[in-house]
């Protein structure tokens, strides 16, 4: 692309018209006015509710599910299992290990089981609690630890290790050699949820052209579209996916949410369908940000200047892959910081258990690996009697200098500008720390 | 004394887009009306971080229009292109650049024709706000509307599109080495806590965000996504923990999934570094991600620098934060 323009002219004022200028975001006056039409807003004439029936155990052989009872809640009119859909039972991000509906096993408790849509959410909600599911419990794999344990039950086909990345530069042995120091952690990150204000929500129904159309609070409508397509048995180009205005994503959304379920249940009564997530469905079902174990050792110089960086990185994708494996390789790729490490060991193991599943989340790994990172850094500092700020000047990245992976920087390398920010932030505030 | 303050610092860097050989693309769709308003088709979402808002900026200051005529209709599979995911903080810098390649073209269209109105070379000519320029003049010599109607009177071509690529390879499958992403993000935090001895409760006094946002295509929009991710870093590190039993949540619901609330979020100083980069649009580059990464790592290190005890499992709660202090008196190793 052509290189912007520098140049003053007579007609403008600096040296772009619009360009650093913070006009009103173009959507802030309805929000702001409460005009805005989020998917909760939105009515159509026969519209009815949705409500999804979770499995509750985290793994389970299903023997069966009797929906006999929920059938006859005055007002029900559909209740769906995964016999109901009329195509591909399979949908997933990377690999295709999702149910649309659960169909042989349970592998989180958060599995879909059936669909309800009814008259009222009321109606809904009886429904999915008349539904009786005969479930024979299986040894669930909990943790990274269980995952790793050869003896654990495999939740896929393939095993529960899914992947292993390595990231290798220099030579670990002269890197040890050339240490002065050398800080030795293990870091455990949590589950986290995104907890948009908004949850999951979406709006369907069958457009006078014969065009299922699907309106949801969604990061990618065209990825939509290329999973919605297949499990309902529709040519994607009769499928049409909206971003309705949506309160928040932050990753969450850009999997698969409420919008085959919704769009399936729409086919199936011929009536526009709306699917909303409860919060408390919000917190269980879905992907969120995965708890990684991270066992870090890094060495520096007593000048200050690292040495290696030696990490293994577990992360616990749960039942569903979603984009695990490309959070955890990030993780890896990530995990040497903004940083100039001349030898590199970092091994990343992306791995299945019968948790909640994780996938994008704000930070995409990155956020995990900075935890241990920043950390160790700290750590070294201490040990050397440097300051947290002088030690990360020492060793930032900058224009001609490699990444973990070797990537040379150009001109827009900016770690360095953004510590000296805090520092002379700091410096002009009369902020010390308290131990160096 | 039972309460001690300390202050923590983190960095980060943050690869921009996809990776990994994973198709990175953004595009847009672009016409001017009889009327010389612009609409944009861009096939980007936006969450509420203001990617439309971004692609209404960049669209105004290539065609020369004035923001208030653009309108933007944002990620419908009928009406726009596809453009990837609003996710790894890339819808700026990947969709900039398809809307920029898109307005650049309607402008040179609009330009060909204002040349052949008044008999000049479309090079001598530019467009602001509105109005067709000779290229240093203080006075217009006709407005866009003006051209674009004489466009569609002449049946020209009056839109177009745009659409850019920035996917990279994948790195090596044994090293790992390669130019895994386009650019990086780059950020800075400093965090100031209070930890009660007592309680083991840390409190935010205050956090300083310097984000490398490239150039600022909008600088409140950056902030607040400097603003939202400090506050979500807030959660991250201290409160917000889903407890699964047996697989089974148990904090299904808000009373017990803890966010941070206005009570808990500090101050937030802003501090936006503009460190050009010149595979971004206009220099620009993301910053949704690298705005929340830096804050845990700070919190954590503020946490060490006030009471000298490293916390090394989030979050630090303070159920956590006061066992560690009390191991640490049991040993001997702590100075109330």
């Amino acid at each position: 692309m052509a290189q912007p323009e520098q140049v003053t002219s007579a007609a403008q004022s600096g040296p772009y018209d619009w360009i650093g200028s913070s006009v009103p975001k173009v959507d802030a006056l309805d929000k702001a006015l409460g005009i805005t039409q989020y998917v909760g807003d939105m009515q159509m004439p026969g519209m009815l509710h949705a409500r999804i029936r979770w499995s509750g155990v985290p793994h389970a052989v299903i023997r069966g599910i009797d929906t006999s009872d929920a059938e006859k809640v005055p007002g029900v009119r559909a209740v769906l299992t995964a016999g109901d859909i009329p195509g591909v039972n399979r949908y997933g991000l990377a690999v295709q290990d999702q149910r649309v509906l659960a169909d042989d096993k349970v592998r989180s408790a958060a599995d879909p089981v059936a669909l309800v849509a009814a008259e009222t959410e009321q109606a809904a909600e009886e429904a999915i609690n008349k539904i009786k599911l005969d479930l024979e419990p299986l040894r669930p794999v909990l943790s990274i630890e269980d995952a790793l344990d050869p003896t654990a039950p495999a939740i896929h086909e393939g095993g529960n290790l899914f992947a292993r990345t390595t990231v290798r530069k220099g030579d670990l042995d002269q890197g040890v050699r050339d240490s002065d120091v050398i800080v030795e952690t293990t870091y455990r990150t949590h589950l986290m949820d995104h907890m948009a204000m908004e949850t999951e929500s979406s709006l369907a129904y069958m457009d006078p052209t014969g065009v299922l159309t699907i309106i949801t609070s969604t990061q990618y409508p065209y990825r939509d579209r290329r999973q919605i397509a297949p499990a309902l048995n529709l040519s994607m180009n009769k499928v049409r996916v909206v971003q309705a205005p949506i309160g928040g994503g932050f990753g969450r959304k850009d999997d698969i949410t409420s919008e085959i379920h919704a769009g399936l249940l729409a086919l199936k009564t011929h009536r526009p369908v709306r699917l909303i997530y409860t919060r408390q469905d919000s917190l269980i079902a879905n992907t969120k940000r995965h708890p990684m174990l991270m066992k870090f050792r890094t060495g520096a110089r007593s000048d200050g200047r690292l040495t290696f960086v030696d990490a293994d990185i577990y992360g616990d994708t749960g039942a569903y892959l979603s984009l695990g494996a490309f959070v955890i390789k990030k993780a890896g790729i990530h995990a040497c910081g903004p940083y100039d490490v001349p030898n590199i060991r970092v091994d990343t193991h992306t791995l299945y258990t019968n948790n909640l599943s994780s996938g994008a989340m704000r930070g995409f790994g990155v956020l995990q690996a900075a935890m241990a990172h920043e950390s160790q850094m700290d750590q070294l500092a201490h040990r050397l009697g440097i300051s947290p700020i002088d030690i990360r000047l020492i060793n930032t990245l900058k224009p001609g200098l490699a990444t973990g992976t070797g990537q040379v920087m150009d001109e827009g390398c900016g770690i360095e500008a953004t510590v000296l920010r805090i520092k002379e932030y700091m410096e002009s505030h009369d902020l010390r720390f308290a131990r160096s | 004394m039972t309460k001690k303050r300390g202050l923590g610092v983190g960095s980060m860097f943050y690869g921009i887009g996809y990776g990994f050989n994973r198709a990175d693309i953004g595009s847009a769709y672009i016409e001017m009306a009889d009327d010389g308003t612009t609409t944009v088709y861009s096939g980007a979402c936006d969450m509420g971080q203001g990617i439309m808002t971004v692609v209404a900026q960049v669209a105004a200051e290539v065609v020369g229009a004035h923001i208030d005529t653009i309108r933007v209709v944002a990620a419908d599979t009928t009406s726009t292109p596809d453009a990837g995911p609003t996710s790894g903080s890339r819808a700026t810098f990947v969709q900039g650049i398809a809307v920029h390649e898109a307005a650049s073209d309607l402008h040179d269209q609009l330009m060909q024709t204002a040349a052949g109105m008044f008999e000049c070379e479309k090079d001598e000519l530019e467009a602001h706000n509105g109005d067709v320029y000779l290229k240093g003049a203080n006075a217009p010599i006709a407005s866009l509307a003006e051209v674009a109607a004489r466009v569609h009177l002449l049946g020209g071509r009056c839109a177009s599109w745009g659409w850019h690529d920035n996917s990279t390879a994948d790195v090596d499958p044994e090293t790992s080495q390669g130019d895994a992403y386009a650019s990086y993000g780059w950020a800075t935090q400093l965090a100031e806590v209070e930890v009660d001895t007592e309680t083991g409760h840390v409190k935010v006094l205050k956090i300083v965000s310097a984000t490398d946002a490239g150039k600022a295509i909008n600088p409140v929009a950056v902030e607040g996504q400097i603003q939202g991710g400090a506050a979500m870093g807030v959660g991250y590190a201290l409160y917000e923990q889903h407890i699964l039993d047996q697989g089974v949540p148990r904090t299904d619901s808000m009373a017990f999934y803890l966010v941070p609330t206005s009570m808990d979020v500090p101050e937030i100083q802003c501090e936006i570094v503009e460190v050009f980069d010149p595979k971004g649009p206009f220099g620009a580059k993301g910053i949704a991600e690298p705005a929340t990464v830096p804050t845990t790592p700070a919190i954590l290190n503020a946490i060490y620098d006030a009471i000298g005890i490293r916390i090394t499992d989030t979050p630090a709660t303070p159920e956590r934060v006061f066992q560690a202090i009390q191991e640490a008196r049991a040993r001997g190793e702590f100075e109330d």
